[in-house]
């Protein structure tokens, strides 16, 4: 410092002189503490920045050795495509095969603000669809709005003929459809969807809401063969007798599951509203209205099936007791009386086998009103049936059930119910007397819903017997099917029309068991005013009529249900079905 | 000192940003390919339920029964046919009796047959042997069907060759 000052006094100093290098300037005071802040915060802002880039290197180590953990996820480059769940599950029959799939459908709309030429877009519109109409399609074109449908649903041919036309302004919207490829096979059953796939009719409808929510297909009870079979039989009766309608259903009479379940005429449900080429004239509700769950039947004589059993459960008649059946019952203005009467005093299996009404109307008026409704109650005659759709009618009965009302009803007059009602309570009167709701949807393997318990197992042997004895002797001898042992009950009733019965309109039904000694299934068919032909010797009663058709079903169906044959002339058989009280008797034929 | 300390830096974060690009268009591709795969998944699928309803229309009761008509003429399984239960069937004899010899005449070879289930059960085993008979009798070139039909069928394939050699 001293040097220096001495330097820059000299005025003659040398000019090239170099003075020597001094130590740094410390400055004091105010300089001081800046420089020191200075440096503090430079420290400060480096040791973040290295610990910004310690974090990114030690996070792409972790992304890149370790795995990445959730790195996928919170990369959001692309939206993530999952696959789109179909609104509709599928609904299968109970060996997977599809009955109602939902199917892709592009559908084609169009917006009128993009197309340059709607002269030239109509025409070639019209050569993928001639059926369109083009004052309506040059109409949509020219509306100036920015969305208009063209066609919905087309076929992947007709995409590719739209996408080959070239048009601007028209583009695809991704619909969905439901398909049912089963057509009208399972119409009623399964049902049929609207344009935006609501469920319309059958289960679609009822269970809408669920198969909405599943994800994997609905198995119904249905078996697609059964359902076959039945609806060709049906349709062969119906065409042979020609009658203006049929329905039919195959049950498991130890589950409630129903195996089968038709209705004729039916509907196409990928074409609901289309008419059937084959019969132009009959009506759409015809079609559509399912027999067995919504229509609503006088069933006539096989509802002596319950009179019978009423009568065994309550004790009032045994299978012995007898009853005056030489001379019709005059009540009122009405007059009962038998068919085929035998005129003279009837047994309880033969008032079942002759399907005798003067015999089964003094049986249930030997229990009793109180005792009959009862019993029909507790059978569930006289509820709305439940199931799995909702298309069910509430059976009709009188409000007062007086002494008339008891005859009429003992051979199934004066009261309608759905036939469903009816097959699940005769389910319950051979089964062991257990009552189980009927079911269109697959019960797991081996499960047996709980039931009601309605009759005693006695009085189901009984009625086991009885049904037999039917087929062997009595009115229902065409139902037998040889091996299958089968059992049932015959039915013919008056169809009402009007406030009177009609004369020659019948409603002919029959329901049959097999095997009857150890039963398992229940098939049960009517037909809906069936007309005699030669082969039925001017008869159209059941006995001719749904009783053949029975036994045809039944050897159809029994090799596919896996029931064994069975020698019917069996001591082992014959030993199960034996009717004591008619043991040495002379049974006289039908 | 100093100096390398900068470089180490540089180098770093050189090496990080490169990772990081590096890990970042990886990661980029392979999203590209997951969502290339994710829809070719969702139109198989698509496909697969079209194929679905396509087999389970073509499979109608309805169709089959139809083509049982024109081709088989199948019928309903007969009450007569199910009399027999496996068990009721004997085991095959255990003497190799069959077909060796190549001289074998047409009947017997038929009648070794029946110890399968098959005609066992079917009541048509005793009109098949004249059948064969008369396919057989009128074919005098013995070297061209006899060799083929003095053997039984081993496989499926075989029993084809075998009938339309026959034919």
């Amino acid at each position: 410092m001293i040097a220096g000052q001495r330097l820059d006094d000299n005025p003659c100093r040398p000019r090239h002189f170099k003075p020597p290098p001094c130590s740094a300037i410390v400055p004091d005071g105010p300089a001081q503490q800046t420089l020191e802040t200075c440096r503090a915060r430079l420290l400060v802002t480096s040791a973040l920045f290295a610990l910004a880039f310690t974090v990114v290197a030690l996070r792409i180590v972790e992304i890149v050795i370790v795995g990445g953990g959730t790195a996928e996820s919170q990369i959001g480059r692309f939206r993530i495509v999952t696959p789109p769940v179909p609104s509709h599950a599928d609904i299968v029959d109970r060996s997977g095969n599809v009955l109602a799939a939902t199917l892709d459908s592009p559908s084609l709309y169009a917006n009128p603000k993009q197309i340059v030429d709607a002269t030239e877009a109509t025409r070639k519109l019209l050569r993928v669809f001639p059926d369109l109409r083009a004052p309506e399609v040059y109409a949509k074109l020219t509306s100036g709005k920015s969305f208009v449908w063209i066609r919905r649903h087309l076929t992947p041919l007709e995409q590719y003929d739209v996408n080959q036309l070239g048009v601007p302004g028209l583009e695809f919207e991704h619909e969905e459809r439901r398909v049912y490829p089963d057509g009208s096979l399972t119409s009623h059953v399964v049902g049929y969807a609207g344009i935006d796939n609501a469920g319309f009719a059958g289960v679609e409808r009822a269970l809408n809401e669920e198969l909405r929510e599943r994800r994997e297909p609905l198995q119904l009870s249905l078996d697609l063969r059964l359902q076959y079979v039945l609806r060709e039989e049906l349709q062969h009766v119906i065409d042979d007798f020609t009658a203006k309608g049929g329905a039919g259903l195959i049950m498991d009479v130890n589950t409630g599951e129903i195996l089968a379940m038709a209705s004729l005429p039916d509907f196409d449900p990928n074409r609901p509203v289309a008419v059937d080429p084959e019969h132009p004239k009959t009506l759409l509700a015809d079609r559509m209205f399912n027999r067995i769950t919504l229509g609503d039947y006088e069933l006539g004589s096989i509802f002596k099936i319950f009179t019978v059993a009423m009568a065994l459960e309550a004790g009032t008649s045994t299978i012995s007791s007898t009853y005056d059946a030489s001379h019709p019952i005059r009540i009122g203005r009405f007059t009962i009386s038998d068919y085929h009467g035998k005129h003279r005093v009837l047994n309880v299996p033969e008032i079942l086998m002759y399907s005798s009404n003067i015999g089964a109307a003094r049986m249930a008026l030997a229990a009793g009103a109180q005792r009959q409704r009862e019993f029909l109650d507790r059978l569930g005659l006289l509820r709305k049936p439940k199931i799995e759709v909702f298309e069910v009618a509430t059976p009709h009965y009188p409000p007062k059930w007086r002494e008339v009302n008891v005859m009429t009803i003992a051979f199934g007059h004066g009261i309608s119910v759905p036939p469903l009602n009816f097959a699940t309570a005769a389910a319950a009167l051979v089964n062991g007397g257990i009552l189980r709701q009927a079911t269109l949807v697959k019960l797991p393997a081996g499960h047996v819903p709980q039931g009601q318990q309605v009759i005693s197992t006695k009085t189901s042997e009984q009625m086991r017997k009885l049904m037999r004895l039917v087929v062997e002797h009595g009115t229902g001898t065409m139902a037998a099917a040889p091996g299958y042992v089968v059992g049932g009950k015959t039915g013919t009733a008056d169809k009402v029309s009007g406030r009177h019965y009609a004369e020659r309109k019948l409603l002919s039904s029959f329901v049959g068991v097999f095997p009857i000694n150890d039963p398992k299934y229940l098939v049960l068919t009517m037909i809906d005013e069936p007309h005699p032909n030669k082969q039925s010797h001017g008869y159209a009663t059941a006995g001719w009529t749904v009783a053949p058709a029975t036994s045809h079903i039944i050897q159809r169906v029994a090799p596919l249900l896996g029931v064994q044959p069975v020698d019917e002339n069996s001591p082992e058989v014959q030993r199960a079905l034996m009717v004591e009280s008619l043991q040495g008797k002379r049974i006289e034929t039908y | 000192m100093i100096k390398l300390g900068t470089v180490f830096w540089l180098v770093l974060v050189s090496l990080t940003g490169f990772a990081m690009f590096a890990v970042k268009y990886g990661v980029q591709s392979l999203e590209d390919e997951l969502n290339h795969t994710k829809k070719a998944t969702i139109a198989e699928e698509h496909a697969i339920r079209a194929d679905e309803a396509e087999w389970a229309y073509l499979t109608r009761p309805e169709t089959l029964d139809e083509m049982n008509r024109r081709h088989l003429s199948l019928g309903p399984i007969a009450t007569k046919q199910l009399r027999v239960t496996l068990n009721d069937i004997p085991l095959r004899v255990a003497a190799p009796v069959m077909v060796d010899a190549p001289t074998l005449v047409e009947p017997p070879a038929e009648g070794a047959v029946p110890t399968t289930p098959v005609s066992a059960i079917s009541l048509e085993s005793s009109e098949k042997p004249p059948e064969v008979a008369l396919l057989v009798k009128p074919a005098p070139a013995k070297t061209t069907a006899k060799p083929i039909f003095s053997r039984r069928p081993r496989s499926l394939d075989e029993l084809i060759t075998q009938i339309s050699a026959g034919r």
